[in-house]
């Protein structure tokens, strides 16, 4: 096993000793009272609102995961200083990175595929209670299969943010990695607005601002499709293919640049 | 087979300051040394003279500003040297949720070791630093003593031929000195080289072969520490036969300790040279059982050298 | 003197190769995304209303959730207030409540369907805005226009509450153009213009409706308002009896036991509902009891008696 693979493995061991898959008991929970209640309240949507419920969970659940996780990866190491006796071992700085960081998207893999599990078993008993002309109403039918569209791109886009937050985390604090890290995903939302920003101003240096920035921010709306999969509305190959080659690009590109500076870096 | 275990080679590290600051402060200003295979080497100083900058340099913590260090022949910071030497940081931190058997095992695994080999390795090494049953408990749970411990342990995980102990000796109880310096005295006797950094002498006295002085960045003193010129700052005779009542009489009653069997401990201080003292002792009919010069502490010797070394500024 | 150059990605020129190389590929994916596939849902609402617009930016990804969240208290104004016994019963929040809710999602079928029935329910019942349900149908027609179920629900809202049947036709026609559409809305839309408002055509309107309902819900509303069809038929008999009983008399009855006891009526009257009907003699008028759940009857209004 290589030195990535087994710091990789020690990092999903401490998530595992620090018990953050305890999440996915809470996630259960929600879904099954959810269920319960929605169900009591009124007919008709409840396999929407679960749907929406758990799809919604999952990402911030994983969003949560991401960010507090991902933050003190390295920053911890360094502040507890624990990393100079790591460093003292054959492991490379730049494998420390991309160790770290490959525990933590294996930690929400196992995370992810757990409460797809779940979601899907709720959704299959709801569905199997209800009647035949009930179940014809529905948009789409209670365990759709394209489901699992949105919760890859969940995982991808949880991926993107580990990256982000990894990056933070090799030159800045952890309190300071979470605020920046929180910022990105919130402007990622937002983005959308930097293009349509041109069509507002008069100025072009401001427009050809706001367009350099839309592109050059990391853009995680698209990655949500968690509504058109609830509707039944299929979500193309292509635009899958194309979302995820950018998170490919953008997360390689972060962790170059993680790499490069933690190589380059000073522990005093 | 490389000539010399550690090698640095004028090496300089500065630190940036604030912007505000338009000078860096140097930290190590250009220190050369050598240490050959098997050497026990202490490295002295008082607090900030520059040994935990030394040996970050040499695990590649930090890097250089200017001129190398190398160990066993390859540059600080070689993955092939990692493999081949052990560290304990000063004060060593951990990870808390693991218990020293599992940091061991994973540290063994970072050298390429089984899982089994590790388990085995690990068992042997807590023995031999002293963690008994506590070593299925969380390391956050344990003392600073025992943490100081655990951190022997792991420098040795690869059996290395360098080791670089960063003050083993600090934040321990006399016994725990007692058994860290029964342990670097074995790693000597293993034939590995040991480079530990301290800033207390007596550290130093019984282990070393060979000690480095530092102060204020630079290396001020290189050698066997007899050889080293510590100012005497008087003796401790001790004599046999003869009457407590006579020392009185020499004007030595108040420096005097009795021990059993009728020995005398006299501390003789600087004003009251032996050579003076002895012929009346023969007199009186004492017989001299030892004497032995009481050297200056290395904290005074510190000063000394940085009082010489500010006159010429000043 | 700094790291040394180890690997490729320590030295500057081919570290900077590489960033520009994967900077390109992030944003040529996605100039690409962008122009194959329109914007998606959650990017391109550019809303209506600005709270809603507000909201959904407020919510990042989540819109979807809270949609449910404000579709659950939109239920919770309707329900509870229709329970409510006090005398002010206000359903001020429940259009804005809807529209919000349609905002965030807006593909949310049941709001929109249960939703426009709320707002037509009559007072005290609902809060009557038959405006409102019509607009909030017309907003689902937009973003949905395949939904031929939302044309039907407009005709519905014309044909019960306002009583246009010309416009309640033109919907039905509307709702049987949209391809997939039940086969009996053109028999409803011809219908309702042939005899608007006649209770016939009505009871086919709610037959039809019941048959096809996709829900528990409006399935129990759609008997309701067959059972109200019902009263109004036996209402029609009970008329009947008042007036000959006026033939006879020369007076109105002035209650149920003067028909009993002239024999017109075997025992006083009751609705579906097993509620005794109520004889206004006064403004002579017979109707269903307030305390009846069919209470109020619909729009239609009822024949005078003569007086």
């Amino acid at each position: 096993m290589s030195v990535i693979a087994r710091i990789a493995v020690q990092v999903f061991k401490e998530s595992v000793r620090d018990k953050v898959l305890y999440n996915l008991v809470l996630f259960a929970v929600l879904l099954i009272a959810a269920s319960y209640l929605i169900g009591q309240l009124t007919a008709g949507q409840d396999v929407k609102i679960i749907k929406d419920l758990g799809l919604a969970a999952t990402q911030i659940f994983g969003l949560f995961i991401a960010v507090f996780i991902g933050i003190g990866l390295v920053s911890k190491e360094v502040e507890r200083r624990s990393i100079y006796g790591l460093l003292a071992k054959p492991v490379r700085r730049h494998e420390l990175i991309l160790g770290k960081y490959a525990g933590l998207v294996l930690t929400l893999a196992v995370n992810v595929s757990v409460m797809a599990v779940a979601l899907y078993a709720v959704l299959g008993y709801m569905s199997w209670v209800e009647t035949e002309e009930f179940r014809q109403s529905w948009d789409a039918s209670a365990t759709d299969p394209a489901m699992l569209t949105a919760i890859l791109l969940i995982f991808v886009q949880l991926m993107l943010v580990t990256a982000i937050a990894l990056f933070f985390s090799t030159f800045s604090s952890p309190i300071l990695s979470a605020v920046l890290t929180f910022g990105l995903f919130v402007v990622g939302h937002f983005n959308a607005d930097l293009r349509n920003f041109e069509g507002v101003v008069d100025s072009p240096v401001a427009a050809s601002l706001a367009r350099a920035l839309y592109y050059a921010l990391p853009n995680l709306a698209p990655f949500d499709v968690k509504a058109q999969v609830v509707h039944g509305h299929a979500v193309p190959f292509g635009y899958v293919a194309a979302t995820s080659a950018y998170a490919a690009a953008y997360i390689c590109a972060l962790l170059l640049a993680a790499m490069l500076i933690f190589s380059r870096r000073d522990f005093k | 087979m490389a000539r010399y275990a550690i090698r640095l080679t004028e090496l300089t590290k500065d630190y940036p300051t604030g912007f505000w600051r338009p000078r860096p402060v140097r930290a190590l200003d250009q220190v050369s040394l050598d240490v050959e295979p098997g050497e026990v080497l202490g490295y002295l100083g008082p607090n900030g003279s520059g040994k935990t900058t030394t040996l970050k340099l040499l695990m590649q913590l930090i890097y250089p500003t200017s001129g190398r260090a190398e160990i066993l022949g390859r540059p600080a910071g070689d993955i092939e040297a990692k493999r081949r030497l052990g560290y304990l940081p000063e004060l060593p931190y951990f990870y808390d949720n693991l218990t020293a058997e599992e940091l061991l095992v994973y540290f063994g695994g970072l050298f390429g070791l089984a899982p089994a080999v590790a388990r085995t390795r690990a068992s042997t090494l807590l023995d031999r630093v002293g963690i008994g049953a506590e070593r299925r408990r969380r390391l956050r749970r344990y003392s600073k003593g025992m943490l100081q411990r655990v951190g022997i342990a792991q420098a040795l995980v690869n059996d290395p031929e360098v080791v670089f102990l960063d003050e083993p000796m600090s934040g321990l109880d006399p016994v725990g000195r007692r058994d860290t310096r029964e342990l670097i005295q074995s790693l000597r006797g293993e034939g590995r080289t040991v480079f530990f950094s301290s800033h207390i002498l007596s550290d130093a006295e019984a282990l070393c072969t060979r000690v480095a002085i530092m102060v204020k960045g630079r290396l001020v003193s290189t050698g066997r520490l007899a050889d080293l010129a510590f100012e005497v700052q008087g003796w401790e005779l001790v004599v046999s036969g003869g009457e407590r009542g006579d020392l009185a009489g020499l004007g030595l009653d108040a420096v005097t300790t009795t021990v059993s069997d009728g020995r005398h401990v006299i501390e003789l201080p600087f004003d009251r040279p032996p050579d003076q003292v002895l012929p009346e002792l023969s007199r009186l009919r004492f017989q001299v059982v030892s004497l032995t010069p009481r050297h200056e502490s290395l904290e005074d010797y510190f000063m000394r050298l940085v009082a010489s070394r500010q006159e010429p500024a000043a | 003197m700094k790291a040394r150059a180890d690997f490729w990605w320590q030295r500057p020129v081919l570290f900077t190769v590489a960033m520009v190389a994967l900077i390109v590929v992030f944003v040529s994916s996605t100039l690409v995304r962008d122009r194959v596939y329109a914007v998606t849902d959650s990017e391109n609402e550019l809303l209506y209303i600005p709270s809603g617009a507000v909201l959904e930016r407020m919510a990042l990804s989540f819109d979807s959730l809270l949609a449910d969240v404000y579709w659950i208290r939109a239920l919770q104004v309707y329900g509870g207030t229709r329970r409510s016994d006090g005398e002010e019963k206000n359903y001020d929040l429940l259009g804005p409540l809807l529209d919000i809710t349609t905002t965030l999602d807006p593909e949310f079928n049941a709001a929109y369907r249960f939703g426009a029935i709320f707002l037509t329910e009559a007072f005290p019942n609902g809060p009557g805005r038959t405006d409102l349900a019509v607009a909030l149908l017309k907003k689902g027609i937009e973003r949905k226009p395949e939904r031929w179920e939302y044309y039907m629900d407009i005709g519905f809202i014309y044909y019960w509450w306002v009583q246009d049947y010309e416009q309640a036709a033109e919907w039905f026609d509307r709702a049987a153009d949209v391809p997939g559409a039940s086969w009996w809305l053109r028999s409803l839309a011809a219908n309702t213009l042939a005899a608007g408002g006649s209770r016939e055509s009505s009871r086919m309107l709610w037959r039809q409706l019941y048959d096809s309902a996709d829900s528990d819900w409006i399935r129990t509303e759609a008997t309701r308002r067959l059972t109200q069809l019902q009263a109004l038929d036996e209402i029609d008999q009970l008329i009947a009896a008042a007036r000959r009983f006026y033939e006879l008399e020369s007076r109105p009855p002035a209650s149920w036991q003067e028909l009993v006891d002239a024999r017109m009526l075997s025992g006083i009257p009751l609705d579906p509902t097993a509620r005794p009907y109520v004889i206004d003699s006064v403004n002579g008028t017979i109707n269903v009891s307030e305390d009846s759940s069919l209470f109020p009857l619909p729009g239609e209004t009822l024949p005078p008696l003569p007086q």
